[in-house]
């Protein structure tokens, strides 16, 4: 808890024209540790995860990773500062086998600068055992043929392999049966455990009470409180998404009353 | 089965069938006849393959094809006239049709990248071009006068079949296949056409690479502009009309789909030999020539149906 967090966010604005979505917003992720990112539809939680992201450049306000301001003004900003986004669906490509999509980008060369398969089979077969992932039964199945949780273990692992810092899922789970969210589940936890600051926005209010280590509620586009999770009760953050409050916690009764823009 | 091995078992059923009907077909004459039709359409095809992966087609081969041959013939005419001997004549010829081709390729990436048009319409407006430009320069009429005794080197066989031109084209496709099945630049083109999004969240840089593309299947076309100038010895408008139709029927015979990230070139150059080895049998079982499109075109309807019908199949899994 006293180590520097991996990454902080001090008074964040974002505006779309004018659109007031992000207003000084102060957030912490932390190694190790799960970060849940939540609020209702709309609250800014995609538009955040976009701001760390690099996909869209902040209007004010710092990044601080590792105890550094940074300017992060695109992706590759923050991939280089080992920050990864794991997109639902989009960010694998079909026709190409797991091996393919984790290394896609940046593929290990033999000295003949011709595609090293046999090294990157290897990397990815222990990226995934790392995680002890036991439901992908061929690095080289394409892509196409996988389930949802298995997508996600995909790209999760991909992640592993890249050593990433700060690992960002948007909603892992919106789309998968009970099974395959334990799964997810399981490897957030497992992901977290390596040293990793995963930051998991979800709508699942029992998703992110069962994983998470801290929670971060949005309301409106404000941060309405940064709680410990052992701290509060499911309730008590549902209060925080819908009205912004929950007794002491939250905004004052005059910022939650919706006048955020 | 193996894919490539299914296509190889038609390709042999067909020579099977026609020597049948015709024992002639099975000569060496024929093949290297086949050969010879083979040249510019496996390069062309080969650019068709790079381009259908990566997503996208290119409407525009023949017409380069018929630019290129037109351009280096005028060239190669002219460094002949003041004298030049005719090897260096046809290295210019190689050169400039090469170049012509790329510059075609080049047009295209720009109307893709920076006017921002769909690549059908893109190189259906290069393919217009390069062809009213062919006819622009020559009237319409076949440029020759160029190097003497192209035709004589270009058709003398080695081992009863094979022309220098034929071993050079050999050597580029596999060339084009290390390239797009072991190379970075291979996995992105696939990447590119399986799923745009996910490679440029990758951070490859989709347009750079579509330019590299489009410039390369320039080139190929170019470079079977001058194979068919050297097998006629005169460059013509018309020599690519209707040629992107055999390139694209070759790709997606051969299991390139046209939806973009799926393909090999083995299986491309096998179904250049079917569509080539098909055209040469019916004309010598008496068919009459004019109907060779109207063939072309019912192959590529079969590929396509082919594909839709087993990737059905694979969806409802
Ligand atoms: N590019 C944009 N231009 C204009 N407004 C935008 C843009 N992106 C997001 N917004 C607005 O910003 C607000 C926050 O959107 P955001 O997608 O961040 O919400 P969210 O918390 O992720 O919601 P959800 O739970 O539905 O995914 C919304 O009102 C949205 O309309
Ligand atoms: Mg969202």
């Amino acid at each position: 808890m006293t180590a520097v967090p991996m990454l902080e966010l001090r008074g964040v604005d974002k505006s779309f024209g004018p659109v007031h979505v992000l207003s000084s917003v102060d957030f912490t992720a932390r190694a190790g540790e799960v970060t849940a990112l939540v609020g209702d539809n709309g609250a800014g939680k995609t538009t955040l995860v976009k701001c760390i992201g690099g996909i869209h450049p902040v209007d004010a306000g710092e990044l601080i990773f590792q105890g550094t301001a940074r300017s992060v003004r695109g992706p590759r900003d923050a991939a280089l500062l080992g920050v990864e986004i794991v997109y639902q669906d989009l960010a694998l490509a079909d026709n190409l086998d797991i091996v393919e999509n984790m290394f896609l980008g940046r593929e290990v060369l033999t000295r003949l600068r011709t595609l090293d398969e046999n090294s990157m089979e290897k990397l990815a077969e222990q990226a995934l055992a790392s995680l002890s992932v036991r439901t992908v039964r061929s690095v080289r199945q394409h892509v196409v043929s996988l389930s949802g949780g298995q997508r996600q273990t995909v790209a999760i692992a991909k992640s592993v392999l890249w050593k990433s810092k700060v690992v960002i899922l948007d909603e892992p789970t919106a789309a998968l049966g009970v099974a395959q969210t334990e799964q997810v589940l399981d490897l957030v936890r497992r992901l977290a455990g390596q040293g990793v600051a995963v930051i998991l926005v979800s709508h699942n209010m029992n998703d992110v009470m069962k994983v998470a280590d801290s929670i971060g509620v949005l309301f409106l586009g404000r941060m309405a409180a940064q709680v410990r999770r052992k701290d509060v009760t499911q309730t008590q953050v549902v209060e925080l998404i819908t009205a912004g409050r929950s007794g002491e916690l939250g905004l004052s009764p005059a910022e939650s009353s919706g006048a955020a823009v | 089965m193996d894919q490539t091995a299914l296509l190889f078992l038609v390709l042999v059923a067909m020579v099977v069938v026609f020597t049948v009907i015709n024992p002639i077909f099975f000569s060496s004459a024929v093949f290297a006849n086949i050969l010879q039709d083979w040249g510019p359409i496996v390069l062309m095809a080969t650019a068709q393959t790079l381009v259908i992966v990566s997503g996208g087609i290119d409407l525009s081969v023949g017409a380069a094809l018929g630019l290129s041959g037109v351009v280096s013939a005028l060239a190669m005419r002219e460094l002949t006239a003041s004298g030049q001997s005719a090897w260096s004549a046809m290295l210019l010829g190689v050169l400039v049709a090469g170049a012509v081709g790329l510059a075609v390729g080049l047009v295209n990436g720009v109307l893709i990248n920076r006017v921002k048009l769909v690549p059908f319409i893109a190189t259906l407006c290069t393919m217009g071009a390069a062809l009213g430009l062919s006819l622009v320069l020559t009237g319409g009429t076949p440029v020759a006068g160029g190097p003497a005794g192209s035709i004589q080197f270009s058709s003398k066989t080695y081992l009863g079949m094979f022309t220098v031109p034929i071993i050079v084209v050999t050597v580029i496709v596999v060339a084009a296949g290390l390239y797009l099945h072991k190379t970075r630049f291979g996995r992105w083109t696939y990447a590119i056409g399986s799923n745009q999004f996910a490679a440029r969240g990758a951070g490859i840089n989709v347009e750079s690479h579509l330019y590299k593309i489009y410039a390369l299947s320039g080139l190929l076309s170019g470079l079977a502009g001058m194979f068919v100038y050297l097998r006629l010895g005169s460059g013509s408008a018309s020599s690519g009309v209707g040629q992107e139709l055999s390139a694209i029927a070759a790709a997606v015979i051969g299991g390139t789909s046209l939806l973009g990230g799926v393909g090999r070139l083995a299986g491309t150059v096998i179904g250049a030999f079917i569509i080539t080895g098909v055209l040469s049998g019916l004309i010598i079982i008496g068919v009459q020539a004019n109907w060779q499109r109207v063939v072309i075109a019912a192959l590529i309807a079969v590929a396509v149906g082919a594909q839709g019908l087993s990737n059905e199949s694979l969806r409802a899994k």
